[in-house]
């Protein structure tokens, strides 16, 4: 993972380009999730969302750096 | 009923714990991977300054241009260091002439002694023939003869005090020529120094002398970047320094053009100031009130030399520009005796 990315002459953490992507993605799993019902079925539905967003936006930095 | 509310606390929590191991996990990397973006391109810089005061005469480099070590640089008015010169040619001239002539004085007290000698024997043995003659010539005359051989004596043993003060004197103007001559040497060094020339190669900065400005003697009037001593100083904190060691190998990417450098770990500053501890009034410790939760990492500077044979043709490097360190994985290794450990069978 390049340590930091040039947007425009900005340059910023190459965590944040990350950080968005798993944004995104974390939408598409969440209507997903929810039409299949899924949130139905856990405790705290909004702590798990969290928990969930955290995970990917962990692994996927976790991956880009090693 | 009981066991549906099992499973929905269970898968909750199943989620909750591995968002918390990754986080932790990324977290810690964030802290303690050793990169840093705080990283300063450096170089050496003479501050030339002109040994000897003066107006400036001649500016003989444009700014930034690039000098070769001993190229002049710019010269200060000669016309007064030549008068000196001259003049301190002129007063070993007279040195040397007053020395000759202590010398020939040396000669000349040498005969007169000689000559008061032969007066003094003369007059002794005249003294002495008299006494022998007893009454034949009179008491007055002998006495008088006597007081006269003394008087020769005296004057004999004047003239070879004489002598004495007249090397004396030829020692002292010797002396006198050699200091003369080194006020020569030194009038001639200060001539030599108006022509101030490049200490190392490297680029004239920063140029603002002009022709007719009052050059100072200790007084920097150009900035002089030392083109062989470029490195990169990288301000790590404090949290990172344990996972890199001098020798280390590691990249540097320079901000402009994201142009990519070899390197090496140099060295590392043994030691920042401490900036709560300024001297307040009445000679008290200033000590900032904190916050005891959030404590800032200081950040500690590390030498980096920088391989500048991987730069682009035509790249300009400068003193200054902003540079990302990375200390490479390989880089990341266990304390010695560890390895030590490992490596006994």
């Amino acid at each position: 993972m390049p340590l930091e990315v040039d947007f425009h002459g900005v340059l910023m953490p190459g965590l944040l380009p990350v950080f968005l992507g798993c944004l995104l993605l974390m939408v598409l799993l969440d209507l997903v999730l929810g039409r299949r019902g899924l949130y139905r079925r856990v405790w705290h539905p909004s702590l798990v969302r969290l928990a969930l967003f955290v995970c990917l936006f962990s692994a996927a930095g976790l991956v880009l750096v090693h | 009923m009981k066991n549906l509310s099992l499973l929905r606390f269970l898968i909750t929590a199943a989620v909750v714990i591995v968002a918390a191991v990754l986080g932790h996990a990324l977290w810690k990397h964030y802290l303690y991977a050793p990169w840093t973006r705080d990283g300063r391109v450096r170089a050496d810089v003479i501050r030339v300054a002109p040994d000897v005061s003066g107006l400036v005469d001649a500016v003989r480099v444009r700014d930034n241009q690039f000098v070769h070590r001993g190229d002049v640089l710019f010269v200060v008015d000669r016309a007064r260091f030549r008068n000196a010169v001259a003049q301190a040619e002129a007063n070993l001239a007279a040195a040397e002439a007053a020395a000759r002539a202590a010398g020939a004085n040396i000669d000349a007290a040498r005969a007169s002694a000689k000559a008061r000698q032969a007066q003094y024997r003369m007059y002794a043995e005249q003294a002495e023939r008299r006494q022998r003659m007893g009454d034949v010539i009179s008491r007055e005359a002998r006495s008088d003869a006597a007081a006269t051989a003394s008087a020769a004596r005296a004057s004999w043993q004047q003239a070879r005090a004489g002598g004495s003060q007249a090397h004396a004197a030829r020692e002292q103007a010797t002396a006198a020529m050699e200091q003369a001559q080194v006020a020569l040497d030194r009038a001639r060094l200060d001539l030599a120094r108006t022509e101030v020339r490049a200490p190392v190669d490297g680029y004239v900065t920063n140029l603002i002398v002009r022709v007719g400005d009052y050059a100072a003697t200790g007084n920097p009037l150009l900035a002089l970047v030392d083109s062989h001593s470029f490195y990169v100083y990288g301000y790590f904190e404090e949290t990172k320094l344990p996972h890199l060691h001098v020798g280390d190998p590691v990249d540097v990417r320079l901000m402009a053009g994201g142009v990519h450098l070899e390197g090496t770990i140099t060295g590392i500053a043994r030691g920042i100031t401490d900036r709560d501890n300024p001297a307040g009034a009445d000679l008290l410790a200033d000590v900032n009130p904190t916050f005891n939760w959030v404590r800032l990492a200081q950040r500690v500077p590390v030498r980096v030399a920088i391989d500048t044979r991987g730069l682009p043709e035509g790249m300009v490097l400068a003193a200054g520009m902003t540079a990302t360190i990375e200390v490479r994985p390989s880089g990341d290794r266990k304390p010695p005796h560890v390895v030590a450990a490992h490596d006994t069978p």
